[in-house]
């Protein structure tokens, strides 16, 4: 076969010598670089290395940069576990009871992988009626406290068996002496069983009931005017006037989560019916700005001393007496208005005094304005105060004389709280023997020779009996962290008994509801309560004559100082170390992580030398004044509060713990020596002198302006005034939007025909860009601030929630604290005159804009929004350049400043101040949500609306294959709201109660906070209606506005 | 004969009898000779405040933001601040090199080097605190428009902090390119005169082989023009586009939409300053006096009072605004802005800004070194002030008086800032040693116009009668 021949041209035919040439060499036209290619190639990195050199050099640096992070170890479950039981990354609820001194709220444990992160009220209870406050849900947290006893001990050695204990203990229990069990009020039926068994083994040992914060002035009173050594049910939800006489009934007082769930429903204003709108009346005489007085329709200050004086001006006002003068004028005219409302029925006198004769004639007061059997309950009455001071004075000085035996404390600690609190210390060790239950090394334990400590309540049984007849029980939600034994258990060991006190539990609940099926029903819901309940009356039998000249005989002093509760710590405890408390701030002065002396802003300026916030002051260090009661003196620093009457300072217990309480507790100081024994009770209001100091100490407060500038982030109308005009708010919205809801230029006037303001218009036309359908569910939120008391349950609840960072002391006076919820608490009035000061609190969290300023700022879209109207955050995209919270207009978002809980890309550059928390930890991080992101520094972070919660309720509702119902979806804040004034759901649903809320039963009171902005807020608030004369914020005598303080 | 003539009225640019090769021998002596202990002693200094800046900054970014006094209501402090200050310091050097190039402003030609070379350090110090201002500053990255395996993630192009990302790096680009153009020919001129092996190597790297040649003239005008071009609209649009980061959010006292004019005139009026500071000393360290002459002074002062007066009345207009729109936010924004907590910076600034810069209407000051030079701080102060106004105190007292609050700085703030001094100053110590600091090619092309020589000879010339002159010129060939 021939080959032929191609050829592509003449040169490869004919092959000349340069055609040869030419396809010898591979690149006929010479490449650009050819003439250097030598010079390159022979280069020691030729052109061709480069890549290889980048290629290494970007290895290198990736290996260099991938710095070890540290290892968390999770060990999965080898086994599955019950599915009954558990399943891992499902939770669990369980109903059991809050239990601490006295105090019973009936809860909701939520258990994620067999272990207790949240609390939630029991809205079955009828009692609490789904109330519940900040120490409830920061139980938790105690939970997983590091400073809690991990086992008992002798003489402060630590032991690895109970034996130990129970062999000498058992021995000088028998060796005979007169014991004593001192305990806080028991509410539990079953233990009370316990204790009388362990009396009953040793014939002349006695129970004391010891309250920190005592309410024997009042125990005793009702003993002489009703012959019942009892506190009764208050039934604050039928209340048409109430008086209070100090006594924050809505903060601290007797069982304030109970009354401030019930007396609520009584502020609840509707404006589709506001011609008819009924509130009650709420007077509020004290001495200091308490809670419950910040909330007050009418308020006027007395000192403390005058508290009998008020009470019996009162009565005489009701019964018809000589017209009593109280020495102000104030008081004497809210007097006369208030006895004319008490008169016209379900009115109700509550009083905070712990004087005998003051409750007395309070007593009778209620008795003549018929409250008994109307708001007063006399046949389920109260047990959540029992003790009686003169008993625990009694002991001590048993003590001191050496006449005691054994002595067992039981959830008390008089080594701190007691008001003479050196005798008592020097009095213990002359007891035989001394045992402790305590949680803690607290002060008293670190005095008892043995230390017994008993369960936290989340890893207990037991029961509850808040009020008679109605009963409350604890079932454990984790085993015992550590080697702890039940209170009762030992009580029973040591007398000898068989049983384990579990046996006697359920014996006696199973007999007493009538089988186990009954008892197990009882248990699930966790309360059982009377069928039909009834009020029951009392009459009064006492001597009110006699009690108003003895009050009104007391002499008070100059200055007057009132020791008294924190809405955070309560009477201390182990409260004193739960940073989310301390954090917390405190309602009314904003301050956090330390007491301090509550003082008028006029005196602390004219006497010493302390000023409110003024227009150039922003000064964190406070000067520290002496407080002396007697003998004994506290030095503290002031904080100046509008309302406290100019005589009247405060302090608050709980404070300046010892280290070994825990190391977030030392701050500020221990004020109960500043309390003293009448000889009767404990006084916690007394006479005192005030001595000024050159020294400063810095306070962390987290709101340093007070007014709110009468600038239309709130709305207040009076009463009547919303009566006459509801529709006052819609019109001013509709004047301040109307540019944009009725375009002039195009003529466009929509008829509407209810003439409310046209939100689609506004939305539609206050932008020059499209405007998005929005269609599926749109999440909104309505916030009531006619309910809302400011108590401050939501912002632990969003902390327990949400993972929320402790920041510290240090930090929150930086103002770089990281709460999602804050509750803004503005005052108006004339901070010179206490008796003017009116209170707004606003709790504003991220308002989750539909034109959200944040989120086209961010340079990285970090932040963003959902399809349901959600504002986002996308932690791991977030850079944190900070940009989103300056341009946010409501200053809610929150940086993570530094690396708080070890979630950082660095190693061992964790933020500690010393006494933050512990949450780096591996106890306390068992209380981290595990539904939640927890953030690492760097980012920013804010309300979400707890988005985890609304993506179940989603997920929930598919699974069963139906749309998702109204209510399924909840959030923390609004299922802590003992006043339920959030609402929160689908604003596109109309049968939804969020969409009611807005667009039909109460529209004439929405609004949204800076409206004009045209930001959309998906968040709306209810204006605020005062059962009062008038509205003092922006007015004539509004000198906080006009001073801009 | 090429005949260039300039009026008398005009001072000289140059002063003394200087030619070409004397010009060459003035500028490039600082870099022949060893450095002065005064050089050494500045230069330390300098490299002491640069290690202090990175220690600070080392421990925010190890530590967190916390270390700084920033807070949940003012996010932006002595950073930003401090970016804007540094950002508008730059904008002189542009200003002098490219607007007044394309005027055929002579007088540029003195300054416009140095000027750059402080442009060019100035946004590199601006540079720093955008960067270390973020919380995961390992993640800036996240900001550039990068192809990427997370789907279609981009920035947001929506953000102003992103169109500062753009802004700045075309910014620094185009600054940087401009500058080293212009140093190629210089480059070339001290490798040619080079006595070391290394000198003489290293210049020549950086003169890019350069020779001298009509074509490398022709080339080397025609890229001056270009980015003389890219650079004019550059030195309006960064600090407008600075200026956005506040214009554009909804804060009272930020969202202004006269932000965009009232920045870039404060810009130009920081930076005249800086250069007034510095060149003040380089001609008195570097016996540059001729070169950089009492006239070069005057007319950036002219420029400060011109500048100070725009921002002045941009002062008063904000004020005018706030009242006018009868919105209380914006009212009282401006009522704490002034009378507030922070009244003292707001008084700093409008004292330093407005009140200082008028003494330059006198001639007498305009043209008194050492008032020029401590005006030249005091305005600069004045400026640092004006943005520390705009962002700390629109931010301190805004919405809700709920979160009102008050903010200090903490020392690593302030470490961060004193080491972008350190950086700037190491910068320009290398610069004034190793680079000539005065553009010897380009003074060249005003020495004969302009030097004090040659205008005295023309003095001669033109004294001369109409045919006089007719004749020399004809003759000159």
């Amino acid at each position: 076969m021939s080959q032929k021949q191609y050829w592509k041209g003449l040169e490869e035919l004919e092959q000349t010598p340069e055609h040869q040439q030419i396809i010898e060499n591979e690149f006929q036209n010479d490449l650009p670089v050819l003439g250097l290619s030598d010079k390159l190639l022979d280069a020691t990195t030729p052109r061709r290395d480069f890549l290889k050199f980048l290629g290494f050099s970007t290895l290198a640096a990736t290996v260099a940069a991938s710095c070890e992070m540290p290892v968390r170890k999770a060990i999965p479950y080898a086994i599955r576990p019950d599915a009954e039981l558990l399943t891992p990354s499902v939770p669990n609820y369980y109903a059991s009871t809050f239990v601490d001194n006295g105090e019973s709220v009936s809860v909701i444990v939520k258990t994620r992988d067999g272990r207790p992160i949240m609390i939630e009220p029991n809205t079955l209870s009828t009692v609490t009626k789904g109330g519940i406050n900040a120490r409830v849900i920061a139980a938790t947290l105690s939970l997983y406290d590091k400073a809690r006893l991990r086992q008992p001990y002798v003489s402060g050695k630590s032991v690895d068996t109970f034996e130990k204990v129970d062999t000498p203990i058992a021995q000088a229990l028998s060796s005979g002496g007169a014991h004593y069990l001192v305990t806080g009020s028991i509410v539990s039926p079953t233990t009370k069983d316990v204790i009388n068994r362990f009396l009953a083994k040793y014939p002349g040992a006695k129970h004391i009931q010891y309250d920190p914060v005592s309410y024997s002035g009042m125990l005793l009173a009702n003993e002489m005017s009703y012959g019942k050594r009892a506190l009764p049910g208050y039934h604050f939800d039928k209340v048409q006037t109430v008086f209070s006489i100090g006594a924050d009934f809505l903060g601290s007082w007797l069982s304030a989560v109970e009354y401030s769930a019930a007396f609520t429903t009584t502020r609840k204003v509707l404006g589709k019916d506001a011609k008819n709108a009924v509130m009650s009346k709420h007077y509020q005489v004290e001495g200091m700005m308490s809670l419950t007085g910040a909330n007050a329709d009418e308020r006027a200050t007395c000192k403390p001393s005058e508290y009998g004086k008020v009470a019996a001006a009162l009565y005489r006002a009701i019964t018809g007496g000589a017209a009593v003068s109280t020495g102000s004028a104030n008081v004497d005219k809210l007097v006369k208005a208030a006895a004319a409302d008490l008169k016209k029925g379900n009115g109700l006198v509550v009083c905070g005094s712990n004087d005998v004769n003051v409750q007395v004639i309070v007593n009778a007061i209620n008795s003549a304005i018929g409250a008994n059997g109307t708001t007063i309950d006399w046949s389920a009455t109260t047990n959540a105060k029992q003790g009686i001071d003169g008993d625990m004075v009694s002991f001590v000085n048993a003590l001191d004389a050496g006449q005691v035996g054994t002595v067992l404390f039981h959830g008390v600690n008089p080594a701190y709280d007691y008001f003479d609190s050196e005798k008592f210390k020097k009095a213990l060790p002359k007891a035989k023997a001394s045992v402790s239950f305590n949680d803690r090394m607290d002060e008293t334990t670190q005095l008892c020779t043995y230390a017994v400590p008993d369960h936290h309540w989340l890893e207990s049984w037991g029961d509850a009996e808040p009020r008679v007849g109605y009963y409350s029980f604890i079932q454990p939600t984790i085993a015992p962290l550590f080697k702890t034994r039940a209170f009762q258990d030992s009580l029973l060991k040591w007398s000898g008994a068989s049983e384990a006190y579990h046996d006697i539990y359920n014996q006696f609940w199973v007999s007493k509801l009538g089988g186990q099926a009954n008892f197990d029903k009882a248990l699930q819901d966790g309360v059982a309560e009377p069928a039909t309940p009834a009020i029951g009356g009392a009459s009064f039998s006492g001597n009110v004559e006699d009690a108003i000249a003895k009050a009104s005989a007391k002499k008070g002093g100059k200055y007057e100082v009132i020791v008294y509760e924190s809405l955070g710590l309560g009477y201390g405890g182990a409260w004193s170390n739960n940073p989310w408390l301390q954090e917390m701030p405190d309602p009314v002065t904003k301050a956090t992580w330390d007491n301090f002396v509550c003082m008028s802003p006029k005196t602390a300026k004219e006497q010493f030398d302390a000023e409110l916030t003024g227009i150039n002051q922003v000064v964190r260090e406070k000067r520290i004044v002496k407080v002396k009661v007697g003998n004994k003196e506290v030095a503290l620093p002031i904080v100046v509060v509008p309302g406290m009457h100019n005589d009247v300072i405060a302090v608050a217990v709980g404070y300046g713990r010892d280290i070994k309480v825990g190391r977030a507790s030392v701050n500020g100081k221990n004020t109960y020596p500043l309390v003293t024994f009448n000889g009767q009770t404990f006084d916690y209001a007394n006479e005192a002198a005030i001595e000024k100091t050159s020294d400063l100490y810095p306070i962390a407060i987290t709101q340093t302006h007070h007014s709110y500038e009468d600038r239309p982030i709130l709305r207040e109308y009076t009463l009547a005034s919303f009566k006459e005009n509801p529709r006052e708010l819609i019109e001013e919205r509709k004047k301040e939007l109307e540019h944009y809801t009725h375009l002039h230029w195009e003529g466009h006037h929509p008829e509407d025909p209810n003439g409310d303001l046209d939100e689609k218009a506004f939305e539609k036309n206050g932008t020059m860009y499209p405007v998005h359908e929005k269609p599926g569910i749109k999440w909104g939120m309505s916030i009531d601030l006619n309910t809302c008391t400011g108590c401050a349950a939501c912002v632990v609840a969003c902390q327990a929630e949400n993972n929320i960072s402790v920041v510290g002391k240090h930090e929150v006076l930086k103002s770089q604290e990281m709460s999602w919820l804050r509750i803004d608490r503005y005052f108006s009035g004339n901070p010179a005159d206490p008796d003017s000061i009116q209170a707004v609190f606003q709790p504003v969290m991220c308002q989750h804009c539909d034109n959200a300023p944040c989120e086209n700022v961010c340079p990285v879209s970090a932040t963003n929004h959902s399809s349901e109207g959600l504002n986002q955050m996308a932690y791991n995209r977030c850079i944190g350049t900070k940009y989103c919270a300056n341009n946010c207009p409501y200053k809610v978002r929150r940086f993570n400043w530094f690396d708080f809980n070890g979630a950082d890309s660095f190693a061992d550059n964790l933020y500690e101040d010393g006494q933050r928390d512990d949450i780096n930890d591996d106890l306390t991080r068992m209380v981290l949500n595990p539904d939640v992101t927890v953030r690492s520094r760097g980012v920013m972070e804010k309300c979400s609306f707890c988005v985890q919660r609304l993506q179940d309720a989603k997920l929930v509702a598919k699974k069963e294959g139906h749309p998702m119902k109204d209510g399924a979806a909840k959030t923390a804040c609004q299922v802590a709201c003992a006043s339920n004034c959030i609402t929160f759901g689908n604003v596109n649903d109309k049968e939804s109660e969020i969409y009611k809320v807005r667009y039909e039963d109460n529209k004439e009171r929405v609004f949204y906070m800076l409206e004009q902005l045209h930001v959309l807020p998906n968040v709306n608030y209810l204006s605020k209606i005062r059962n009062t004369n008038a509205i003092v914020a922006g007015g004539e005598t509004d000198e906080m506005y006009k001073q801009h303080i | 004969m090429h005949l260039k003539y300039e009026s008398f009225v005009r001072e000289p640019l140059i002063n003394g009898n200087k030619t070409y090769a004397q010009v060459t021998e003035d500028i490039c002596r600082p870099i022949e000779q060893k450095p002065t202990r005064l050089w050494y002693m500045g230069f330390i200094f300098s490299l002491l405040l640069l290690g202090f800046g990175a220690f600070s900054v080392t421990w925010e970014v190890y530590w967190g933001i916390g270390t700084w006094g920033i807070n949940r209501t003012v996010g932006w402090g002595w950073d930003i601040t401090n970016f804007v200050w540094w950002v508008g310091i730059g904008h002189a050097g542009t200003l002098i090199s490219a607007i007044l190039l394309l005027f055929r402003q002579g007088w540029r030609t003195g300054v416009n080097r140095a000027a750059e070379a402080m442009t060019i350090f100035a946004v590199m110090c601006a540079g720093q605190f955008p960067i270390f201002h973020m919380g995961r500053v390992w993640n800036a990255f996240y900001v550039l428009p990068l192809p990427n395996s997370r789907g279609a993630l981009w920035p947001n192009f929506n953000s102003a902090l992103l169109w500062d990302v753009f802004a700045i790096s075309t910014y620094f680009t185009v600054s940087l390119l401009f500058w080293y153009s212009g140093l190629v020919p210089d480059f070339a001129t001290i490798r040619d005169r080079a006595k070391t092996k290394l000198r003489k190597r290293l210049y020549g790297v950086a003169s890019f082989g350069w020779t001298g040649t009509a074509k490398n003239w022709q080339r080397f005008e025609a890229l001056s023009l270009v980015l003389a071009g890219l650079s004019t609209p550059l030195v309006l649009s960064v600090h407008t586009i600075v200026s956005f980061d506040f214009a554009t959010s909804v804060i009272p006292g930020w969202h202004a939409t006269i932000f965009p004019p009232y920045f870039v005139a404060g810009a130009v009026f920081s930076g005249f300053a800086m250069v007034n500071t510095l060149l003040v000393l380089v001609r008195k360290i570097f016996r540059l006096e001729d070169y950089i002459t009492i006239g070069h002074i005057e007319a950036m002062n002219k420029v400060i009072v011109l500048t100070g007066s725009i921002v002045g009345v941009a002062y008063l207009t904000e004020l005018f605004m706030a009242w006018y729109s009868q919105v209380v936010y914006e009212q009282q924004a401006f009522k704490w802005r002034v009378l507030g907590p922070y009244w003292w910076s707001y008084w700093a600034m409008m004292s330093c800004n407005v009140v200082s810069p008028q003494f330059f209407w006198f001639k007498k000051l305009r043209r008194n070194i050492v008032f020029t030079f401590i005006l030249s701080i005091v305005v600069n102060i004045g400026m640092w002030f004006e943005r520390f106004v705009i962002i700390v105190t629109s931010l301190y007292r805004d919405y809700l008086p709920s979160s009102w609050t008050y903010y200090s700085p903490t020392w690593t703030e302030m470490g961060f800032y004193i080491g972008t001094f350190g950086l700037f100053f190491t910068c320009f110590f290398l610069f004034a040693k190793y680079f000539p600091v005065v553009a010897i090619a380009e003074i060249k092309f005003t020495l004969k116009t302009s030097g004090d020589n040659y205008k005295r000879e023309m003095q001669a010339l033109d004294e001369k009668t109409v045919e006089e002159f007719i004749h020399v010129a004809e003759h000159a060939h």
